[in-house]
């Protein structure tokens, strides 16, 4: 039988539904837009004044990671197109896929075509989309009908020449024609990365995106993780899940933990993802939410990485860390393998356990590259076999002290050593 | 006329191509295979839950919070990073996981696809249901190079797979096993490590963490396998990070579990690995490196036992034991364990010998001989490399002068403390900066010398050995030949070019001991011609 069982008890369905809400951007951003000095409204305002007084605009989205820009600049524009139907025609372009000029402009031409059912030819050169580009703007600013342009990750199209930036901006002011360009950005300070002739054409409109505020962050948790009265749910659960969501919410240690997240990680979407850790985390057999969930959440996001490398290592890669370490005490600035491998015979100088060859050693050595707990130092080096080129540690003494204090079964020697 | 056929029986067979000279065979040729919607889901019988933890021992937390991240049936998920060290069971788990869930997934490595553009073909390649056969020339369905290209062919080809999945999920009543469950698909990335030393990884690798957003679609679910921790994936540009899952390195009651598993004497395979199992954990835990080493140890182990079903009582279990131990000692010592042709014949015959009296002399032995085949010139070849790299250049002249083997030394006097300094002081740039380098010139000097008296002092004895084709003149091609053979084989590395002389340099890359193994096999003194400050 290769169907899953689809068991349609109420705490699967819940977990679907919230799960699908926390990984969709539009609805987590809508509640954030409702206040009118939001920058929902004055993006809105800002590209219909621009859809009605038939004018060009530009204008920037800046703010972290996960702060909502692109969510918001989607529910803007699906709003905008419910009203204006036909008025508005949307360019997306993505800084990571279209950062070269020609890639740009193909696909502008290539989106233009699909919006007005046109012939696309994948051979055009730079020229022909360019000059298709700059007819395409005349004719739909004599019709009246704008062009939105879409750049996310600005700061990927302001390296380099800045060839698409200018084109763009300059067509929008020689031609008559109606065009938006929003950039939306991380970096805050992109438009210092623009060249003089492309900053003289963009106006100085900048949106910030910042994370919101502790209140509104918690009528914000209380939204989202709460189930609506409407679904397909039976109430009864719907009504005790929200109850003890409350109860769970109003707990210091919960505030305490949220605090402790949001103190590293403050925007909305990196919130969202710890959320749906969390919500993941949900016993199906219970089927509420526990302040257990979340403690989970928080502690497989404080991971340490290069500790638990540590805990991973066998004894012999251990040694050869410690000798790495004691090397770098006696301030030998660089070593290789073979001044390790000197360090590690003279450290079994009056014990015979443990003392393995050069060729097994190497392996440890090995995986201790793997691993990245040490590098090579210079980048150039296929001109020397491993054991002669130069290696640094890439862990401290103190994180390579926890690590052995913790290790099952480390060695006394190892833990006499690094402590001197 | 030659007819070339490709016979395709099922997926997973080898093709082999038979060549016909006589006259052309009549057959139909079999229709390629063409993969269909089933394909993206594992093709075996889905296992129980059960059974998935059982087949895969010490990785029961992983297992269940990978079901707990990947969710109910048609529930959409953040992105997420397995890492761990290699073969900790990352691969297996992920497809295994999917096997009991029997959902869709793509899988793509990037070991195979090593370039993006082999990465995004191979991706689409399965979303189309394309197999690359002899009838479109093994081309795939699209040429795709660039990242935007690449995203505008995936959501197409991720809308028509989506459609299908819901097409077959809306029939519910066709219970056809080996249908994949859910209208969700997943893109598993594996050994996502090797994408940083790519020349566009800069790119590359941000596009791929940031491909959730960029798709923005929900049917979709990326996996993405690491060997390496997330902290060294961090670069300039940023991206969201993926939901981290870590795999740790087994613990040694796991790897009991692991090595328990598929025995069939479970008795003795224990009290074997009591015995072996604490000290070469000890070297490495990593289960490839683990199995192959006691996969071998066991046959030693077990080779007194005459009935290999027996259960070993205690008395047993220690006279097993110490006849093991020497063996163990020599394997802690090794790194390759499968021993070559030469010296499995040798330990054939020697077990024909009487056994007993000095087992350490005969595993020294071992470590006398090299264990792979090098032509005798070869071998010459790589003693004046490796003394090329050694001594410096000066002494070539004292040392190889024509008259053969140089006896002179230099008088020994008493070291004076400052002297002593400076030997520690060249030793310490000896051991740190590696064997010097020298030009191809050098090196046929160095070989032409050394030949030619291992020439004089064979015409001396008696040698049954098929040594050099007389003369030198014979040789100078197959020394160039040899020459570049021993640099693909890494035993000479060659270098850049001297910016003032314009010409290649060398460098050798052997050991000490490699070149006084090569050099006892062929009876030559190496160790009068080393330069010894």
């Amino acid at each position: 039988m290769g169907r899953e069982k689809e068991k349609e008890n109420p705490s699967q369905k819940a977990l679907n539904l919230l799960r699908t809400r926390l990984s969709n951007p539009n609805f987590v951003f809508k509640p954030l837009s409702d206040s009118p000095d939001s920058n929902y409204s004055k993006l809105k305002f800002i590209i219909s004044s621009s859809i009605t007084e038939a004018c060009n605009n530009s204008i920037l989205l800046l703010g972290p990671r996960g702060s909502g820009k692109v969510a918001v600049l989607e529910l803007v524009l699906s709003d905008l197109l419910q009203q204006y139907p036909e008025a508005i025609s949307v360019i997306r372009l993505n800084g990571l896929l279209h950062g070269d000029d020609n890639c740009a402009l193909k696909e502008i031409a290539r989106q233009l075509c699909m919006e007005h059912q046109l012939l696309f030819s994948k051979v055009a050169s730079f020229d022909d989309n360019s000059q298709f580009l700059i007819a395409m703007l005349r004719e739909c600013g004599l019709a009246h009908k704008t062009i939105i342009f879409v750049l996310d990750e600005f700061d990927l199209f302001a390296q380099a020449k800045q060839r698409l930036l200018y084109s763009l901006l300059d067509a929008m002011q020689s031609v008559t024609s109606q065009a938006v360009v929003i950039g939306v950005s991380c970096r805050l300070d992109v438009d210092q990365l623009l060249e003089k002739r492309v900053r003289s054409r963009f106006s100085h409109r900048k949106l910030l995106f910042l994370p919101p505020s502790k209140e509104d962050t918690e009528r914000f948790l209380e939204h989202i993780l709460s189930l609506p009265k409407d679904s397909s749910l039976p109430h009864s659960y719907t009504v005790e899940f929200n109850g003890r969501l409350k109860n769970v919410l109003a707990d210091e240690r919960f505030k305490e933990l949220i605090n402790t997240y949001l103190s590293f990680n403050s925007t909305i979407g990196q919130l969202m993802r710890f959320l749906f850790q969390a919500v993941s985390y949900m016993d199906l057999d219970v089927g509420f939410l526990s302040l257990e969930n979340f403690k989970t959440a928080l502690s497989s996001t404080q991971r340490q990485p290069k500790s638990e490398c540590i805990k991973d290592c066998s004894i012999l890669e251990l040694y050869l860390l410690v000798c790495m370490k004691r090397l770098e005490v006696k301030e030998q600035n660089s070593y290789n393998f073979n001044s390790v491998m000197t360090e590690y015979k003279s450290i079994h100088d009056f014990q015979t356990s443990d003392n393995y060859a050069g060729n097994v050693c190497l392996r440890a050595f090995e995986h201790l590259l793997q691993r990245e707990l040490i590098s090579f130092t210079d980048n150039r080096g296929h001109n020397q076999s491993v054991e002669f080129r130069p290696v640094k540690l890439l862990i401290s003494p103190a994180e390579l002290y926890q690590g052995l204090k913790s290790y099952r079964s480390c060695p006394a020697i190892l833990l006499k050593l690094i402590a001197r | 006329m030659a007819k070339v056929e490709s016979p395709q029986v099922t997926r997973t067979t080898t093709r082999s191509y038979s060549a016909s000279n006589d006259a052309i065979e009549s057959t139909k040729p079999i229709e390629p295979y063409k993969p269909t919607l089933n394909d993206l889901g594992f093709r075996q019988q889905p296992l129980s839950f059960e059974d998935l933890l059982s087949c895969l021992p010490g990785r029961r937390t992983q297992v269940l919070e990978l079901l707990r991240l990947l969710g109910p049936l048609n529930s959409p998920m953040f992105p997420i990073l397995i890492y761990g060290g290699p073969s900790t069971g990352k691969t297996s788990v992920i497809l295994q996981v999917f096997r009991h869930l029997n959902r869709p997934f793509v899988y793509s490595s990037c070991v195979t696809c090593y370039s993006p553009r082999i990465l995004f073909e191979s991706i689409l390649n399965q979303l189309l249901f394309h197999r690359k056969n002899s009838g479109n020339s093994y081309s795939s369905i699209k040429r795709c190079e660039k990242p935007s290209d690449f995203v505008n062919y995936l959501r197409e080809a991720l809308e028509s797979v989506i459609k299908n999945l819901k097409g077959n999920s809306g029939k519910l009543s066709s219970k056809v096993s080996g249908q994949p469950n859910g209208t969700m698909i997943y893109l598993v990335f594996d050994h996502l490590e090797r994408v940083r030393k790519w020349d566009k990884s800069s790119t590359i690798l941000p596009f791929l963490f940031n491909l959730f957003d960029i798709l923005k679609m929900p049917e979709v679910g990326l996996i993405f396998i690491s060997n390496t921790s997330p902290d060294t994936y961090y670069f300039n540009m940023g991206y969201v990070e993926p939901i981290p899952l870590c795999f740790p390195d087994y613990t040694e009651d796991d790897l009991r579990q692991i090595f328990m598993a598929n025995q069939t004497n479970r008795k003795l395979y224990s009290s074997f690995l009591d015995v072996v199992l604490r000290p070469f954990c000890r070297v490495t835990r990593r289960v490839d490196e683990l199995s192959a080493v006691f996969s071998s140890l066991f046959k030693k182990y077990s080779q007194p036992l005459s009935d290999m079903g027996v259960a070993p009582n205690e008395d047993m279990k220690r006279r097993l034991f110490s006849h093991l131990q020497p063996h163990i000692a020599s394997a802690l010592n090794e790194t390759f364990l499968s021993p070559s042709w030469p010296l499995l014949k040798d330990e054939a015959n020697r077990e024909t010998k009487k056994k007993g009296s000095s087992r350490m002399s005969r595993i020294h032995e071992d470590f006398d001989k090299i264990d792979f085949h090098m032509s005798t010139s070869a071998k010459y070849l790589l003693i004046s490399a490796f003394l090329a790299s050694r001594n410096p250049a000066t002494l070539d002249a004292s040392l190889f002068d024509s008259t053969g083997v140089s006896d002179s030394r230099k008088r020994k006097r008493k070291p004076s403390e400052k002297s002593l300094e400076q030997k520690e002081m060249t030793e310490l740039e000896l051991l740190m900066k590696g064997p010097g380098t020298f030009p191809l010139e050098r090196l046929l000097a160095i070989f032409q010398c050394i030949t030619s008296l291992a020439e004089d002092s064979l015409d001396e004895e008696e040698s049954h050995e098929l040594t050099i084709e007389g003369g030198s003149s014979g040789l100078m091609s197959d020394v160039l030949l040899q020459l570049s053979s021993l640099c693909n084989a890494n035993f000479i590395i060659k270098g850049g070019s001297c910016p003032l002389e314009g010409s290649t340099r060398y460098r050798t890359a052997v050991s000490e001991d490699l070149a006084l193994k090569v050099a006892r096999s062929l009876k030559f003194p190496l160790s009068k011609y080393l330069y010894r400050r």
